[in-house]
């Protein structure tokens, strides 16, 4: 006798007990008489969060005893102040020591559906547990004929009250839909480490139509499971040990909750309004708990900000008037030209012109949006990191337009390649610290950032650069950049008459212009995306900074986000290289991260020598220099006519995000190409106004 | 991710209700009248076999409980003196799979064995292998300076299962709402940093840290213990007044560092030099009250 046979067996026998004392009649006219049940199907979906059904729970047979439990209603009280959207009484007694009792107190303490669990088999059993007030039954599909559950469903149906429907093979989900069931428990724990186990998940749940409710119903205990269950698709789940025995019901339940509310709004869609803290399992705030104060404060400003039509108003007059927005979106003949021999595809290619901005590139839109965010929350000091120098002559730039004091850091490394941009700095009126500690170069700048930040916040804004960091830096740095995008598409339909491009090229470090240029295309399917990491000198080298090719980056937390991250079998940050030293970062922004799980955005890498030879190529067709991190996506824009020209297509349109111009790379291309002498690369040298490439 | 601690009947680990270590502790210096002297050393400075040696001297010289630190190649919440020692451990090998010898060190030399990581580490090496390895070695908790009670999912059920502390950190700007978040998830005590900004020593420390004391114990707190700028025994005795603990990081690395504070100092006048500097602590924090 399997242990569900005798649980069932025993249930039986209990019933016919009670039957003894109150008759089928009696029970039905109890039933009847009941105060009208509550529609729980309402309780178990919602877009906003997972249910959490927590169960009252003395003991199991795999478990034996786990809580005493003396007070019932006292339990189900804290469950639903903990946010619970059902109470799951066990009412059998033999191994899990639960009575029908329980059930009454509880009824008689919540106002939130109760659920039955017991090993129900006959009409009396359904009857019973509406006399006692139950919204909610289990049947067991392993314990019924396909005749018998179609019935008891039918039965318990026609009470008004909702069946969850236990299952634990896929054969089990197809006879519970046979017969009728709209709230299937679906068991995917593996059983081998009893971990949820996601395909299995999808193996179970594939078929089943939208309108069947899916509660995940087996292992869920903190969570861990249900993330993982929310990940793979439940509606809700059901949670018995993980809080009955917490030491704090109330909380123990609370954090399922806001376990499952964050899966919720980590998938939100369209793809484009994401606004985080998490992009699917990626972003977050890992951070000192001295920060969250000034990153709580930024959000809320920000928000009011975005609402607010004065601050579009003084931001975009600024763009044009300043900034020299819009760009221009530049056709590039005689580049495709060569993309075409060289690929074989037909492509129109069109460059989005960010290089033509005020300071050169992207940097300064993110720049002067957070700057005008800081007169709004007040303070007076603004700190940054910068790896090329960009975005630190970004931000020295608008806090001198600003009258905002400026303390820019910079690895060492870094600032000996980009010499000319630390004289630009200065010459703006900001303070540039070289940072000497750890690999120095953009990691380890931030790193300072953050220990300045952490010292300073009261006074300090830290106007990060990049797509990456905590939230809200993410959402809110990938909604200064999506003019790009924006203008980009505009432009093509209104200078060029092109509805839409069918691929858009960027490069991807941390990852802002990336997200800028493709924001407006996300949830356009018939744009293919593709995103180019610096490939120093490829990836078996070691020496380079892909964070998303196989064997490269894992997942972890950097500098405040969960991502992709290049790290060492102990979990240390690796040492990255590129000649690029805007590329140069071992992590990268969180919502790429999402977008490569999901599989929307093509990433891909171009090695140092294709990234100069592209810079050539262009620097000659076109006229237009390109700075090296752009240089890589120019170098994409042949791999991706490639991937278009295979994927079937002989024509295309391409856009080409220019995310910064070259001038501050002329020294680095001047050696790589030997366009200088010797002695004249020597004299650069000697003067400090450039570094070479430095590994 | 591999659940690999199971019961007997291979169901996964249940909620553990082993009493708090720390919690034990504080229990029993009450009765003494006193605060706890907690002392950080990061595992594997200057080596991986002296730190051993370190970490007990420090335990036999009147530390109750040892924060053990991981090294971390990006330690944002650490000066200069504890960068120095990470860098110093991580060039001479040191392994997180070999912390759990510290752990077992500073637990056979009498002292609570605490662990504080940067959380990359924790989750690299497996946030259920390490609550394993942690408890199997007597681990008591985990300090996380990057990781706030929000994000921490998968810790705070690795710790109930295995009845680990968790030790949250909260600082003078902090919200009383977040005082609360931070109280309510804590489990042994909270970690009030003294003031804002990075660890280090400080020549006075102000009288924030009381107030933050006070707020945090208002919002829940059970026991709070300060960090961050304690130094001198002058400085224990002030904190262990009002703290149930005084914990001390940079001052205590320092002696193990030679004056340039980027070389590990010759190893046996570095260690006699640390059991002087926790004489005189211990001392402070033992005429606190």
């Amino acid at each position: 006798m399997s242990v569900l046979d005798e649980l069932v067996a025993g249930a039986l026998e209990d019933q016919q007990s009670r039957e003894r004392t109150v008759s089928l009649e009696a029970v039905k006219k109890a039933a009847l008489a009941a105060p009208a049940p509550i529609d729980a199907t309402r309780w178990l979906k919602r877009a906003d969060g997972i249910p959490v059904i927590a169960e009252i729970k003395r003991a199991s047979p795999s478990k034996g005893h786990l809580s005493d439990i003396p007070d019932p209603a006292a339990l189900a009280r804290e469950y639903e102040r903990g946010g619970a959207s059902a109470i799951s009484v066990l009412t059998e007694g033999r191994r899990f020591l639960g009575s029908l009792d329980d059930l009454d107190q509880v009824r008689a303490a919540v106002h939130i559906p109760v659920l039955r669990k017991d090993f129900i088999v006959t009409d009396y059993q359904i009857y019973e547990a509406r006399a006692h007030g139950a919204d909610l039954v289990l049947l067991i599909v392993a314990a019924l004929d396909d005749d018998t559950l179609r019935h008891l469903l039918a039965l318990a149906h026609d009470l008004g009250m909702t069946v969850l429907v236990e299952t634990h093979t896929r054969e089990e989900i197809a006879r519970a839909v046979a017969a009728g069931a709209k709230v299937i428990g679906i068991n995917a724990r593996n059983l081998k480490n009893l971990r949820v186990d996601v395909r299995k998940y999808d193996e179970l749940a594939a078929d089943l139509p939208d309108d069947v409710i899916r509660v995940a119903e087996s292992g869920v205990f903190g969570a861990v499971e249900v993330e993982d269950y929310a990940r793979a698709g439940a509606d809700a789940v059901l949670v018995g040990e993980g809080v009955a025995t917490a030491d704090d019901h109330e909380l123990a339940v609370e954090r399922l909750v806001k376990a499952g509310a964050r899966v919720k709004a980590s998938e939100t869609t369209p793809l484009s309004e994401h606004q985080g803290p998490c992009w699917g399992q990626f972003g977050g705030r890992y951070v000192p708990e001295a920060l969250i104060t000034a990153l709580d404060e930024l959000e809320r400003v920000y928000e009011e900000a975005k609402a607010d039509p004065e601050f579009h108003k003084e931001f975009m007059t600024l763009q044009q008037r300043y900034v020299g927005r819009p760009s221009p979106l530049t056709e590039a003949p005689r580049f495709a030209a060569l993309v075409r021999e060289k690929t074989g595809l037909d492509a129109r290619i069109f460059l989005k012109r960010e290089d033509l901005n005020h300071t050169g590139a992207h940097k300064i839109n993110n720049a002067l949006g957070q700057a005008l965010l800081v007169k709004r929350m007040g303070k007076t000091r603004v700190i940054a990191e910068t790896g090329a120098g960009q975005h630190g002559v970004a931000t020295a730039t608008v806090c001198a337009m600003l009258g905002l004091k400026c303390r820019i850091y910079m690895g060492q490394i870094d600032a000996r390649r980009q010499a000319l941009n630390v004289a630009r700095m200065r010459m703006l009126g900001a303070e540039v610290v070289e940072v000497t500690l750890g690999d120095k170069i953009l990691k380890d700048a931030i790193n300072e950032a953050l220990r300045d930040w952490v010292t300073n916040v009261k006074d300090t804004h830290y106007l990060l650069g990049t797509v990456a960091g905590p939230h809200p830096f993410p959402a809110m740095v990938r909604d200064f950049q999506k003019i790009i995008g924006e203008e980009a598409k505009e432009q093509l339909r209104d200078w060029y008459g092109i509805d839409h491009p069918d691929a858009v090229c960027a490069c991807v470090g941390g990852g802002s212009n990336a997200i800028g240029v493709m924001n407006a295309f996300l949830d356009d399917d018939r744009v293919n995306l593709y995103g180019y990491e610096a490939g120093g000198n490829g990836p078996e080298s070691g020496r380079h900074a892909i964070r998303f090719a196989p064997g490269t980056g894992q997942l972890g937390m950097f500098q405040g986000a969960k991502s992709y991250l290049l790290e060492t079998d102990e979990g240390q940050t690796l040492d990255t290289y590129s000649i690029s030293a805007g590329l140069d970062y071992a992590s990268v922004g969180p919502e790429h991260a999402w977008l490569k799980e999901i599989g929307r955005v093509n990433y891909s890498w171009a090695t140092d020598e294709e990234a100069m030879n592209a810079f050539r190529d262009l620097s000659q067709t076109e006229g237009i220099i390109p700075a090296i991190e752009s240089s890589h996506a120019v170098a994409g824009a042949y791999k991706a006519a490639a991937d278009l020209k295979a994927k079937g297509y002989d024509k295309a349109v391409m856009i080409v995000n220019i995310s910064g111009r070259g001038d501050k790379d002329m020294a680095t291309a001047g050696k790589w190409f030997g366009y200088l002498t010797d002695d004249q690369a020597a004299a650069l040298d000697v003067t400090g106004a450039h570094g070479n490439t430095v590994a | 991710m591999t659940n690999t601690a199971t019961t007997p009947s291979g169901q996964p680990l249940g909620i553990s209700h082993k009493p708090s270590a720390t919690e034990t502790m504080f229990d029993k210096l009450a009765g003494e009248n006193r605060p706890a002297f907690i002392g950080y050393l990061p595992y594997g400075f200057p080596n991986p076999d002296t730190s051993l040696d370190a970490l007990r001297t420090m335990v036999e010289h009147g530390v109750d409980a040892v924060e053990i630190g991981l090294p971390y190649s990006d330690p944002v919440m650490d000066g200069p003196v504890i960068q120095a020692a990470s860098q110093i451990a991580l060039t001479n090998g040191e392994s997180i799979t070999n912390v759990f010898k510290a752990v077992e060190t500073v637990a056979n030399a009498g002292g609570v064995p605490l662990i504080m990581s940067y959380w990359n580490l924790i989750y690299h090496y497996g946030v259920e292998r390490f609550a394993t390895d942690f408890e199997n070695a007597g681990g008591a908790g985990l300090i996380t300076p990057d990781l706030i009670p929000d994000e921490a999912g998968e810790w705070i059920e690795a710790s109930d299962r295995h009845g680990l502390d968790r030790i949250f950190l909260v600082s003078p700007d902090s919200s009383d709402e977040r005082l609360a978040i931070v109280s309510r998830n804590a489990r042994g005590f909270v970690y009030a940093a003294s003031r804002m900004g990075v660890t280090g020593e400080r020549a006075t420390i102000s009288s924030s840290p009381e107030q933050l004391v006070e707020r945090t114990r208002k919002a829940g707190a059970k026991h709070v213990c300060v960090g961050i700028g304690v130094s001198t025994a002058d400085q224990a005795a002030k904190v262990g007044a009002y703290a149930d603990g005084v914990i001390v990081g940079s001052a205590l690395v320092h002696t193990l560092l030679n004056d340039d504070n980027k070389t590990a100092r010759d190893t046996a006048e570095g260690l006699s030099l640390l059991a002087a500097k926790t004489d005189e602590l211990a001392e402070g924090v033992r005429n606190a009250r």
